[in-house]
């Protein structure tokens, strides 16, 4: 083992070789050995989504190892959620994932309202769904179309903004921003929705239907596209387990949990029961069960689920109040809670810790990102610097929310 | 003396080898003479560079200038078909593969520390172009009168290669014997399975 | 002493238009990338922004040179020239048009020079031009560079046998090296070469695109990879040169495509069509090919490395064999053979 593997070691530095030159040592290579390149993907690299670092050690074009390098971002997110009001961490929630900011609120506003044990108005819980939902779109376009990047197809990738634009501008009308919306407040959304609004969701929908079919022709159906994702990077159901895998990336390998269904909050087990929705699953269809084009499907479809949820909560929608009664300070009971959501990336999960007053005690948060992230290392190796670059693209991380 | 001279030294020589090379050709045979000088001192030059180098990268690159060099020759001789095909493979295929695989390998200096014989060479060089250019100024050189048929067609290249009495038991043989230094080259350099190390489990990585 | 003038002039024209050509593509092709991606591409610098590649050009000049520490600075600077070079090199056999007229007893033709062997002459100059990729990428000291350019010179040496063997068999149905001979050959109904190569232009078409590490094969240079492959290094005139060099290539080719297969200057159904005639169908058909360039690579994703190679060898240059030795066995024994 040692033996072989020291053949293997990082490329010989320039000290090294003084080194052995000043010993006078004369070395010649007796087999003709392609040196080990260690690339640096990052932090500024085109390929890593954000400020990921990965260290790539590549034999020619193979790579032979991998080690993602984190907390390029950090900015102690979970640590101000112990030192500031319980409202106002609210817009922090918005930094993690910046591309799915409606559902981190989500998730810290239920698992403040878990604490305080107030019901919500239904109204509220629908435009929550609504929102929440077309922000899972306008994540996963992001997702799909940079991934199009990834693999040198750029028009999709615009052909996606293009829709996303629509979605930021619905956002925009509904609360004023375009990113970081801090919409969905603890007891309900911030406001109703704006008149005519929900009408142009529902042109939305429409539009959006056609053009799916569009971007699944144009870039999932690519035989170029395929050939480069199908049977690359790997994720076997039971390593998908084992890595905790969630979201999107678990379902690729086929393995159906999906918490608005399986661990329901808000209107969703309503929902599942009036079969709104189904749960895409990874299938193989291209190739190995669980490679880079399953995962990516998985959020092609899940848009259109998206859209069909979307399509129920306007058809279903009612006038009433959009927010609970609260106190001016809110004051949460003592007490913890942990509620977890389907982010476009998987399960976030907010654990909450109480003692009564204006502030949490504990405040964290389970990232989908940064837990599956750490597969990497696991399913880049022996693949091509190529792949690497697919199989980053296929997990789609947000570098603010793994760093936190 | 340390590198930077000695690499100083060796380029300047090669310069004016190169300009007595071309004075003396405009001097025997007017301005073709000039160009056969130009063209064999990078011919030689290429060489000499080949051998003086580190680098491997820069001796290999270096064998650019001979090959255009030979090129050169060829025009110079109206074989512009052998000069093109001297380019298209010499420097456009085979250069670019040892190129290729020169990059590949790792750069171990240790690899070039030959004792340098410098000056020496240089010395040695001058001695025996100066002896040339000696001898060559009273012997007189029988000049070929024709040069070989300035048109070589595509065409009869083809033809000489083709017909049986021509050269196409050579041309065939020549055929197999790179067929098999192509399989035997497949065959060394094929990865055996025991090669591939899982290197996931060195550590670090 | 005029001949001479007229010589200078032609050479002046075909240069000024091919190397004019490569930066309006520049321009063509942020404007019809736009133009798909539902964007206005650069439309302040002029009218409809077609001073655009003037004004990069001036800030291409006025950037600094930056070279990396470590670098091998002779080669480095070398390395933009000779990718530069080759490409324009090749101008000189391209012929935009036909006999222009008669002067002083001398024909004076179309293209700057008229060789006997014209498209080997371009095949081999082309050729040289993998050298500005691998030694930018060598002397860099950086590792994108570096595999970058182990990449293009792969690339280039593998598909350059399948695109020698598709011309071969063009070279084969005409019987000439000369590019004005080959495009003579092709007049008539039906009698441009992709109607009886077929194959061969295909073949012809994917190898030029890997040749000039044109999207979908353009490895060398890739992002998301290599961030900006062998070029990675290079700013101010010496990035420049790269991609002055890549798009003359790109003009080069489209040249040669329609030179080869699509009957040069030939006007269709118009035997005897005056010189400027032929010289605006060159035109139009080149500017189709040019166009095929931005329209692929707006539209397909990029091939992995090993997929590239994979489809050279085993793909297209077994195809080019076979093609090549029907080519033979039609012209040996086929309807025409003597």
């Amino acid at each position: 083992m040692s033996e072989q593997t020291t053949q293997y070691k990082p490329s010989i530095t320039i000290a090294d070789q003084q080194a052995a030159a000043g010993k006078g040592a004369r070395e010649f290579m007796m087999d003709v050995r392609t040196t080990d390149l260690e690339v640096n993907m990052g932090p500024q690299h085109p390929a890593t989504h954000g400020v990921m670092r990965i260290l790539i050690r590549a034999d020619g074009e193979l790579v032979t190892g991998a080690q993602p390098h984190l907390g390029y971002l950090h900015r102690c997110a979970e640590k101000i959620g112990e030192n500031v009001e319980w409202l106002q961490y609210l817009p922090y929630t918005d930094r993690y994932d910046y591309l799915s900011s409606m559902n981190n609120n989500l998730g810290y506003s239920l698992a403040v309202e878990k604490l305080l044990g107030i019901e919500i108005p239904r109204r509220a819980s629908m435009i929550r769904t609504i929102c929440v939902e077309l922000n899972r779109i306008a994540s996963h376009l992001v997702a799909f179309g940079t991934y199009g990047l990834d693999l040198g197809a750029f028009t999709p990738f615009l052909y996606c903004f293009r829709e996303r634009e629509w979605l930021l501008m619905l956002f925009e009308k509904i609360c004023g921003a375009r990113l970081t919306y801090s919409y969905l407040r603890i007891g309900g959304v911030f406001n109703d929705a704006p008149p005519g609004w929900l009408e142009e969701v529902e042109q939305f929908c429409d539009v959006f239907d056609e053009k799916w079919v569009e971007y699944r022709d144009l870039l999932m159906m690519n035989h170029i596209f395929i050939k480069r994702t199908a049977d690359i990077g790997v994720i076997t159901p039971e390593q998908a387990l084992d890595f905790g895998l969630t979201g999107p990336m678990l379902r690729g390998s086929g393995i159906d949990w999906d918490l608005r269904r399986d661990m329901p909050y808000m209107l969703y087990d309503e929902i599942w029961k009036a079969g709104v929705y189904q749960i895409p699953l990874g299938s193989g269809a291209q190739g190995v069960l669980g490679d880079c084009w399953d995962r990516v499907y998985v959020r092609v479809q899940e848009m259109v689920e998206s859209i069909k949820i979307v399509r129920w909560c306007l058809a279903n929608i009612e006038p009433g109040p959009t927010i609970a009664e609260l106190p001016k300070v809110l004051r949460v009971p003592p007490g913890e809670a942990y509620v977890g959501i389907e982010n476009p990336r998987g399960e976030l999960g907010h654990y909450l810790v109480s003692d009564g007053g204006k502030v949490a005690v504990r405040c964290r948060v389970r990232g989908p990102s940064f837990c599956n992230l750490p597969i990497l290392e696991d399913i880049m190796p022996h693949t091509f610097l190529a792949d690497s670059v697919a199989i980053i693209g296929s997990t789609d991380v947000v570098i603010g929310e793994t760093d936190r | 003396m340390d590198l930077r001279k000695q690499q100083i030294a060796f380029y300047t020589a090669l310069l004016f080898g190169a300009l007595a090379a071309m004075g003396w050709g405009l001097k025997t045979a007017g301005i073709q003479g000039a160009m056969f000088g130009f063209f064999a001192s990078f011919t030689l030059g290429g060489g000499l560079m080949c051998i003086w180098e580190r680098s491997v990268v820069r001796s290999a690159f270096s064998l650019m200038a001979t090959f255009c060099g030979v090129a050169g020759l060829f025009i110079l001789l109206g074989h512009d078909f052998l000069a093109m095909a001297q380019i298209l493979i010499y420097v456009g295929g085979i250069l670019v593969l040892i190129l290729f695989g020169v990059m590949l390998t790792p750069p171990d200096l240790n690899e070039r520390q030959l004792p340098r014989v410098g000056l020496g060479v240089v010395a040695v060089v001058g001695a025996l172009a100066f002896v040339g250019a000696k001898v060559a100024a009273v012997v007189n050189w029988a000049q070929a009168e024709t040069l070989p048929p300035a048109e070589t067609k595509a065409e009869q290249i083809g033809a000489a290669f083709l017909r049986a009495d021509g050269y196409v038991i050579a041309f065939e043989l020549a055929a197999v014997l790179l067929t098999v230094a192509l399989v035997a080259a497949v065959y060394i350099a094929r990865r055996k399975p025991s090669d591939l190390i899982d290197l996931t489990e060195e550590g670090g990585y | 002493m005029s001949m001479i003038l007229i010589w200078l002039l032609i050479t002046v024209a075909c240069y000024g238009a091919v190397i004019g050509t490569a930066a309006l593509m520049t321009f063509a092709e942020r404007k019809v990338s736009a133009a798909m991606q539902y964007r206005y591409g650069p439309n302040r610098v002029g009218p409809f922004g077609l001073l655009q590649p003037l004004a990069d050009g001036v800030k291409f000049i006025f950037k600094e040179e930056v070279i990396p520490a470590g670098a091998n600075p002779w080669i480095f600077k070398l390395a933009p020239i000779l990718t530069a070079l080759p490409a324009m090199l090749a101008i000189a056999v391209i012929p935009f048009t036909g006999v222009i007229g008669t002067f002083e007893g001398t024909e004076v033709l179309g293209s700057i020079a008229n060789p006997e062997i014209g498209i080997l002459y371009v095949l081999a100059v082309t050729g040289v031009g993998v050298y500005g990729a691998i030694l930018g990428g060598w002397a860099s000291n950086s590792k994108y560079s570096l595999l970058g350019g182990l990449r293009a010179s792969a690339q280039m040496v593998s598909y350059e046998l399948s695109l020698i063997l598709a011309v071969l068999a063009v070279v084969a149905t005409t019987g000439s090296l000369n590019l004005h001979e080959i495009v003579a050959g092709q007049s008539g109904w039906f009698g441009w070469n992709v109607f009886s190569q077929p194959l061969a232009f295909v073949l012809f078409l994917v190898c030029s695109y890997a040749e000039t590490n044109r999207h979908p094969f353009d490895f060398a240079e890739c992002e998301p990879e290599l961030v900006g492959g062998f070029h990675t290094e290079y700013s101010s005139m010496k990035f420049a040169m790269f991609f002055i060099g890549e798009y003359t290539a790109m003009v080069v080719m489209a040249c040669l495509t329609t030179t080869l297969f699509f009957g040069g200057y030939l006007v269709p159904f118009w035997a005897d069509a005056p010189w400027w005639m032929g010289l605006i169908a060159f035109g139009a058909k080149t500017s189709f090919f040019l166009l095929l360039f931005i329209w692929v690579r707006w539209t397909l994703p990029r091939f992995r490395y090993d997929q590239l190679m994979h489809l050279g060898w085993k793909v297209l240059f077994p195809l080019a064999l076979i093609n090549i030795f029907v080519t033979g066995l039609v012209i040996s024994f086929g309807p025409g053979a003597n």
